[in-house]
């Protein structure tokens, strides 16, 4: 076996060796890991140059670029799809170069640093941070990138940060993501079966009943349904929307460049001819929402006033021709005191106005200047509202 | 709390040293073969001189570390050998926002160099590939979708990451060989 075989072999076991330490690794198997590293400098060798690989493809942004069934096609035709990259190209002895040796030794050093600081913090969290509230608390938490995350009652998340990628698991509730912006890492909401994707953007994400609602305050997103995912290969056709799988994928980043935009509300599907990008994303920009069903379907993308649909997030809500019942179980989510309206005509009456979400009695107040009702209160029960016989 | 000031503190790292990371990988900046081979070899007798019990622990934050103080320290040697050369510590000191059109030309080189190795990839591979960095999907789910099972999703990582490393070395040690040879260093 000469050199070259040596490396050639070395480089196969440390793709092996990286692949399997990315899971749970029993003792025994670091153990055999560390004896492997021990046997040859060419064995370290080759570990830092897949790390490096690893580094590569955590900043590639071109994966929707990417050419289908692409295996046997020359090389030309995809450095013709990027003409303009080339030319900006610089020249092969450019002046800088003659540094290049001192950055690139500190820069190994940097990198380094960085994958260790990530893979000691991936180790602290290998299970995640849980982020839980309860009926009537809300809470606001910082996460180690300085990404904020504003959770409101009844919800509970996970968080996972990894070397290469931000992870956050939505189990149930809703929750507004000011993501602090870091390309190399990407930053994913995982809700239900979808996932919604960001690189630095404000967005909320709720789990509904049945669907998983985004909403965009900030930045452009793309949404790719999970149809599209399993197509990277296929030629980039759009699918028409109603025939997803039943999981749809969700990828929201932040685009920098242009994206379609989208006018007027939709109240039927117009996914296919409003805003599909070159990749088959659904494109969406700030006051944009996307709602995607439990069969995977998105009913289209629609225009909405973010600060309004995301007022609870500053612990308002705001109510517009909503039923007196929609508003009161809203109230009992942010707060100990519950209401309960007996009266099943006076739940049905619609109402409109703004409220502070931890002041049911302004809310209460509110109602009796616009019905006669009446109005008990008791300390187990909270506050209990009937409608007068008189109102009628 | 003590894990908490922790994350603090790698998040401040992680802030100081971005600018050189990015620098580290554009095409330019990247490891030649006998530097990288150079480090690897220090980093070989520090694991040696290591007690194995406790390397067993954390091996991969414990090579990462070696490799980091061992570039650091040469790093420093080489600024005092090097006296003419104040710009790249100016280029290290610089902050995000100091992008310049070298660094971005750079960046395009790169990507231009990682697309190019994906091509040569098979389709699977790479939809493998894009599915774990793009969408961002765990190898279950990556099986899932694709059908495949997750001994072969392991299977098709591995020889991509393999073929990568192979790929990217060979563009990336024919262009440092050119530089040398333009400015006739070492």
């Amino acid at each position: 076996m000469d050199a070259s075989d040596r490396r050639r072999r070395a480089a196969e076991e440390a793709a092996e060796w990286w692949v399997r330490l990315q899971e749970h690794v029993s003792s025994a198997e670091r153990e055999q890991y560390v004896d492997w590293l021990r046997e040859s400098p060419v064995h370290v060798a080759e570990m830092l140059r897949i790390v490096q690989v690893h580094g590569a493809l955590a900043q590639f942004e071109r994966w929707t670029k990417l050419p289908a069934e692409a295996s046997n096609e020359p090389e030309a035709k995809v450095v013709s799809l990027t003409p303009e990259d080339n030319s900006l190209t610089p020249p092969a002895n450019h002046p800088k170069h003659t540094t290049y040796r001192s950055l690139l030794v500190w820069a190994v050093a940097a990198s380094l640093v960085i994958i260790v600081g990530l893979s000691a913090l991936f180790a602290l969290s290998a299970r995640g941070q849980i982020i839980e509230t309860q009926r009537g608390e809300r809470r606001e938490v910082a996460l180690s990138d300085g990404s904020v995350v504003q959770v409101d009652p009844e919800t509970r998340l996970t968080v996972n940060y990894e070397s290469q990628s931000r992870r956050v698991t939505l189990e149930r509730g809703r929750a507004l993501f000011h993501v602090a912006k870091n390309p190399e890492r990407p930053f994913f909401v995982r809700a239900d079966g979808t996932t919604v994707r960001a690189v630095g953007t404000a967005f909320a994400v709720e789990q509904a009943s049945n669907s998983v609602v985004v909403t965009v305050a900030e930045g452009k997103v793309a949404v790719l349904t999970a149809h599209q995912s399993l197509r990277v290969d296929q030629p980039e056709t759009v699918a028409p929307s109603g025939t997803a799988s039943p999981k749809t994928l969700i990828t929201v980043h932040a685009a920098s460049t242009s994206a379609p935009q989208v006018t007027g509300r939709a109240s039927r599907p117009t996914v296919a001819e409003t805003s599909i990008g070159a990749a088959g994303e659904i494109l969406l920009t700030a006051n944009e929402q996307v709602t995607v069903g439990g069969s995977g379907t998105t009913e289209g993308v629609r225009e909405v006033d973010s600060r309004r649909e995301l007022a609870w997030a500053d612990g308002r809500l705001i109510f517009e021709n909503d039923s007196v019942e929609h508003a009161v179980h809203e109230f009992n989510r942010y707060n100990r005191i519950q209401l309960t309206v007996t009266d099943t005509a006076l739940a049905r009456r619609p109402i409109s106005g703004v409220f502070s979400a931890s002041d049911p009695d302004s809310f209460v107040a509110f109602l009796q200047t616009v019905a006669a009702v009446r109005v008990t209160r008791d300390a187990a029960a909270g506050i209990t509202i009937h409608e007068l016989e008189s109102s009628h | 709390m003590t894990d908490r000031d922790a994350r603090f503190r790698l998040a401040d790292w992680f802030l100081k040293w971005r600018q050189p990371l990015r620098k580290f990988l554009i095409g330019k900046g990247t490891v030649p073969t006998s530097d990288l081979d150079d480090v690897a070899q220090e980093v070989f007798l520090r694991l040696m001189r290591y007690d194995r019990t406790e390397l067993i622990e954390h091996p991969q934050a414990y090579l990462y570390k070696m490799a980091s103080n061992v570039a650091a320290e040469w790093a420093i040697r080489g600024r005092y050998q090097r006296s003419r050369e104040p710009d790249w510590v100016a280029a290290l000191a610089a902050d995000d926002h100091s992008d310049n059109v070298e660094d971005q030309a750079g960046q395009i080189e790169l990507q231009d160099e990682i697309e190019r190795a994906l091509v040569t990839l098979t389709p699977q591979q790479r939809q493998v590939l894009k599915l774990q960095f793009y969408s961002g999907l765990n190898r279950a789910e990556i099986a899932d979708r694709t059908g495949l099972t997750e001994r072969s999703v392991k299977r098709a990582l591995m020889k991509s990451y393999e073929r990568l490393r192979h790929r990217l070395d060979t563009e990336r040690f024919a262009k440092v060989s050119h530089a040398r040879v333009s400015h006739g260093r070492e």
